[in-house]
């Protein structure tokens, strides 16, 4: 459109386009099946719930569940409950079963997704490194209980962080919103000082070496068990903090990465401080 | 009443949000709000995920809550795939809007404005 057409018309457009995206996400969701409506054991293998893809693969292999004439097995397989603090010994042990998703079966996604987060935050500092030292503006300095407090209220978010990515295989969380906390605990100490700037050098180096041991880790996994980021450590009992094999392990080291980063991005979003070229 | 929000209220509000973003985005020509719309879209998109993947009886797919994903065929757990999606497409979300943000300061500091017209006019 030109720039001479006027308001209305363009918002009568917008509002045309948005009407059919509208629409058509309405149609696509009521057209799903949803959960409750429907017998999965008519759409997928009971294999599936079972979470464990040895025994399954075992008892397909053995043929003793699928007859010769190839009958896909449903409801026919026998299926054992997970019972809390009990079951030990399954694939994945993790009683948090989004955390077995993205750390143990997509792993390979989640290096990925690391490496995006990596790419955007360097992207950032690239963008913001050096920037002019603006002419002083009057800023008020944080008063005394500001500065205690943030200090104070740091350490609290900081051990709640590592709570959060510590038992990300228990509890809903994980490595990424555990990051994400000790960020805004940093993002505290801004406030709390005028010209507060974190250690940079120590930032890179702590995200460099967390990144690095989850790839370590993958490797280990590509020698031990011939797979990559495959879970070469006993599962133990399910729900136990000492559990779940690697998982916590990887979820430590993407803590750390995401905590040190979003920190770096923070101080550079922030940028009130003269920076150097070092 | 109860039963209509239990089975409509996150398929409505996803659906608005990603229709209020999507105005926000067409209309508008300041590349600060531009992202805004950008973000009110992801919201909506991820609630949306979150949504199919719910249902009114779900339990939390997390072993403390249940001994069970699904009995006799009734799926009792919300499906854990669509919400580890979500989780990766929160912090891609976040990482793409950090960085978009710094283009925006780049590009103020060259232009001395936000407007996509005048940073065309300037441009010829």
């Amino acid at each position: 459109m030109k720039n001479d057409t006027p308001k209305v018309f363009k918002s009568i457009f917008a509002l045309f386009v948005v009407a059919i995206f509208m629409i058509g996400l309405f149609y696509a969701f009521v057209s799903m099946p949803k959960g409750w409506g429907v017998n999965v054991n008519n759409r997928v293998s009971r294999l599936y719930i079972l979470k464990n893809v040895r025994t399954a693969t075992k008892w397909l292999n053995s043929g003793k569940f699928f007859a010769k004439g190839m009958k896909p097995l449903r409801a026919e397989v026998p299926y054992k409950p997970i019972k809390f603090k009990k079951t030990a010994n399954l694939e994945d042990g993790a009683a948090n079963v989004v955390t077995s998703i993205v750390v143990d079966y997509r792993g390979f996604d989640t290096l990925g997704e690391v490496t995006v987060l990596f790419l955007a935050a360097s992207g950032v500092m690239m963008l913001l490194f050096g920037k002019r030292v603006k002419p002083k503006r009057k800023k008020t300095e944080p008063s005394l209980i500001m500065y205690v407090g943030t200090r104070i209220a740091f350490a609290v978010i900081f051990l709640f962080g590592i709570y959060i990515f510590v038992h990300g295989h228990l509890t809903p969380g994980g490595g990424f919103p555990g990051g994400a906390v000790i960020a805004s605990g940093i993002l505290g100490l801004f406030l709390g000082r005028n010209g507060y700037s974190p250690n940079h050098a120590g930032l890179k180096v702590f995200e460099s070496l967390s990144g690095i041991a989850f790839v370590i880790i993958g490797l280990i996994g590509l020698f031990s068990v011939k797979s990559f980021l495959a879970n070469f450590l006993p599962t133990g009992i399910i729900g136990n903090l000492y559990s779940a094999g690697f998982i916590s392990l990887i979820y430590i080291a993407i803590g750390m990465k995401v905590g040190s980063e979003l920190a770096a991005v923070v101080d550079s979003m922030i940028g009130d401080t003269k920076e150097e070229w070092s | 009443m109860q039963v209509f929000l239990q089975n409509w209220i996150y398929l409505i509000a996803s659906v608005s949000l990603i229709g209020v973003g999507l105005y926000i985005v067409l209309t508008k020509e300041n590349i600060f709000r531009i992202i805004v719309g950008l973000n009110i879209i992801e919201s909506g998109t991820n609630l949306f995920m979150i949504a199919i993947a719910w249902h009114p009886k779900a339990v939390m797919p997390i072993y403390t809550a249940t001994d069970h994903l699904a009995i006799n065929g009734k799926v009792i757990a919300a499906d854990p795939l669509p919400q580890s999606l979500v989780l990766t497409a929160i912090v891609i979300g976040l990482g793409t809007t950090a960085l978009a943000l710094a283009i925006g300061v780049k590009i103020f500091e060259k232009y001395g404005t936000l407007d996509v017209r005048k940073i065309k006019e300037a441009e010829k």
